[in-house]
């Protein structure tokens, strides 16, 4: 009710309020009003940010860190949906497989790392994995149990109108799964951002946001991780309201998404 | 002096395809429920000829959605015959369509490209397809919605639509499982006249479940009164007007009289009045 009454900037503002008192209070507290607690003032974070953007460090992470969870994403998310597809479709690719993938879900994401290090070492390669692995659980489950949920009374029409396997897979089953998909997908991307982030931490090497969390800690340097902790959440947040803005267009025929 | 039908018939055929003639025979139906065999269809005898609206009326539970899906292929789980122009019915095709009592259409299709895909596997040229989507649109009142979603249509309106998605393979048999049963009443006589108006110009056999006597007897040629428990046809009423009807006809206000008082009339065989039976009169007191 009030929602509708605000304007869109005024919503946006909103949203500020909570960010910008956090802020406030942080400042106040690198007085020492809180206590000791280990943090730089908001202050010394711009010094710590412009000194990272002059030596190239935060563009180049910027840049490592999101195609690294980007093309990890992709591949783990498009491995998952063929295979949610493949166990949905045929019963038998679904016994074979459905046990073992089940099992193997219940592993942590975290549980995989030291796992996927020592058989392939750390580096690009690893964390690409432990990335594909973050994506393609969420993925393949939503996949799967969205395609499982089709209502028969869809499916019949469709056998009225004698679609082939093609046409019903296109036109009946994959339509009537796309929010589950969608969901799975979304959740897939936060898994593959916060594996990314962790993998690099862990295993990384080169740039990346994770990395120069990594290094920052080993130097000590509070403001320089708080920099990569905040362009972290900032991308983060970015790259979900994409997504989401995605999921509106695409489910423009749900009554809800308009 | 008389013309030699075959000398005819060529010139006849290409706008006047053979229409669906069904023959169902000794047609019986059971359902397993809770490991036990219960019948729901029993000795059902039915042949609806060429071109003929027939109208089911029977108690809730007696068989008449579980009769349509076997007509129309969906379940090929039964003991007798059914055949459309001599062939015998296994699957679904697109000579039998259906319109089912709740719309159907894919809510993640427009009106538009929902009727489009009845029209996928048949072969009406695609360059064709936009235009007789549109007439089939206007068929049921709905221009201007073409590009609307189901959860944008009323229900009155996405029944329409069903119907359209249905008419337009231009099926042989067109089966109507309670099309009307949610619209309001004045919708609803609408929608009934454009029916009417619609099967008198396509011609294609039609079998319509409904609720409402009085639909019933205002469609049908023919209208089949089935009693439940197993379900079977008890009676089977002519209705001798010619088409289009006139609502007040005398005739129509007779029958119906008749055929409620069959419905209300206890069963034939002990078991009780089930109190289904009750329900078909309270709702014709409106
Ligand atoms: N898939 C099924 N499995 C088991 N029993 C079923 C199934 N479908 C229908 N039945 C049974 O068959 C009987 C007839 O059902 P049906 O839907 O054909 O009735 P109906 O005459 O269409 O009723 P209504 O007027 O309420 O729509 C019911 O007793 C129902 O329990
Ligand atoms: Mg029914």
């Amino acid at each position: 009710m009030t929602r509708s009454l605000l304007s869109a900037p005024l919503r946006t503002a909103a949203g500020l309020v909570a960010p910008a008192l956090l802020v406030a209070l942080w400042q106040w507290n690198s007085g020492g009003a809180l206590g000791s607690v280990a943090i730089a003032p908001p202050s010394a974070l711009l010094t710590a940010g412009r000194e990272l953007v002059a030596d190239g460090t935060l563009g180049a992470g910027v840049a490592a860190t999101l195609a690294r969870a980007l093309t990890g994403f992709g591949i783990g998310a498009a491995l998952g949906f063929l295979t949610g597809v493949a166990m949905a479709l045929s019963s038998a690719v679904n016994r074979v497989l459905g046990p073992l993938l089940q099992a193997l879900r219940q592993v942590p994401m975290l549980g995989w790392m030291p796992l996927i290090a020592l058989w392939f070492g750390t580096g690009e390669g690893s964390e690409l994995i432990v990335v594909c692995v973050a994506s393609f659980f969420p993925t393949l489950l939503s996949t799967h149990s969205g395609l499982r949920q089709v209502e028969s009374r869809y499916l019949e029409v469709g056998r009225i109108y004698g679609l082939d396997t093609g046409q019903r897979f296109a036109l009946v089953q994959l339509p009537a799964a796309l929010p589950f998909v969608l969901t799975g997908l979304n959740q897939a991307l936060a898994f593959a951002w916060i594996a990314t982030i962790a993998s690099e931490i862990l295993l990384g090497t080169g740039a990346g946001l994770g990395v120069t969390m990594q290094q920052a800690q080993m130097q000590q340097r509070l403001d320089m991780m708080l920099v990569a902790v905040i362009v972290t959440a900032f991308l983060g947040f970015a790259i979900n309201q994409i997504l989401l803005h995605l999921r509106r267009g695409l489910l423009r025929w749900q009554p809800d998404n308009r | 002096m008389s013309i030699d039908p075959s000398l005819r018939l060529p010139a006849e055929t290409p706008n006047t395809p053979v229409r669906g003639e069904l023959a169902i025979a000794n047609l019986s139906k059971s359902f397993r429920i809770g490991g036990q065999l219960r019948p729901v269809l029993e000795g059902i005898n039915l042949t609806l000829r060429p071109g003929e609206f027939v109208s089911i009326v029977g108690a809730s539970g007696c068989g008449k959605s579980t009769l349509l899906r076997l007509i129309v292929g969906l379940d090929d789980d039964y003991q007798g015959e059914i055949r459309l122009d001599g062939e015998r019915v296994a699957t679904t095709s697109l000579d039998r369509g259906i319109v089912f009592q709740d719309h159907r259409l894919f809510p993640w299709m427009t009106l538009e490209q929902n009727i489009e895909l009845a029209l996928r596997n048949t072969n009406v040229p695609k360059a064709r397809r936009a235009q007789i989507v549109a007439e089939h649109i206007a068929l049921v009142g709905l221009e201007g919605f073409e590009k609307a979603y189901p959860h944008q249509l009323s229900g009155g309106m996405a029944q329409r639509g069903a119907i359209a998605r249905a008419l337009v393979t231009e099926p042989k048999l067109l089966l109507l499982d309670e099309p009307l049963g949610a619209l309001d009443a004045l919708t609803r006589v609408n929608v009934q006249t454009e029916l009417q108006r619609i099967w008198m110009a396509q011609r294609s056999t039609m079998l319509m479940v409904t609720h409402d006597v009085e639909e019933a007897l205002y469609l049908g040629d023919r209208v089949i009164v089935m009693s439940p428990n197993p379900g079977r046809i008890r009676r089977i009423v002519d209705v001798d007007l010619p088409h289009p009807r006139d609502r007040r006809s005398p005739l129509l206000h007779r029958l119906k009289d008749e055929i409620l008082a069959e419905l209300t009339a206890a069963p034939v065989e002990p078991g009780g009045v089930s109190d289904n039976l009750v329900r078909l009169p309270a709702r014709e007191a409106r």
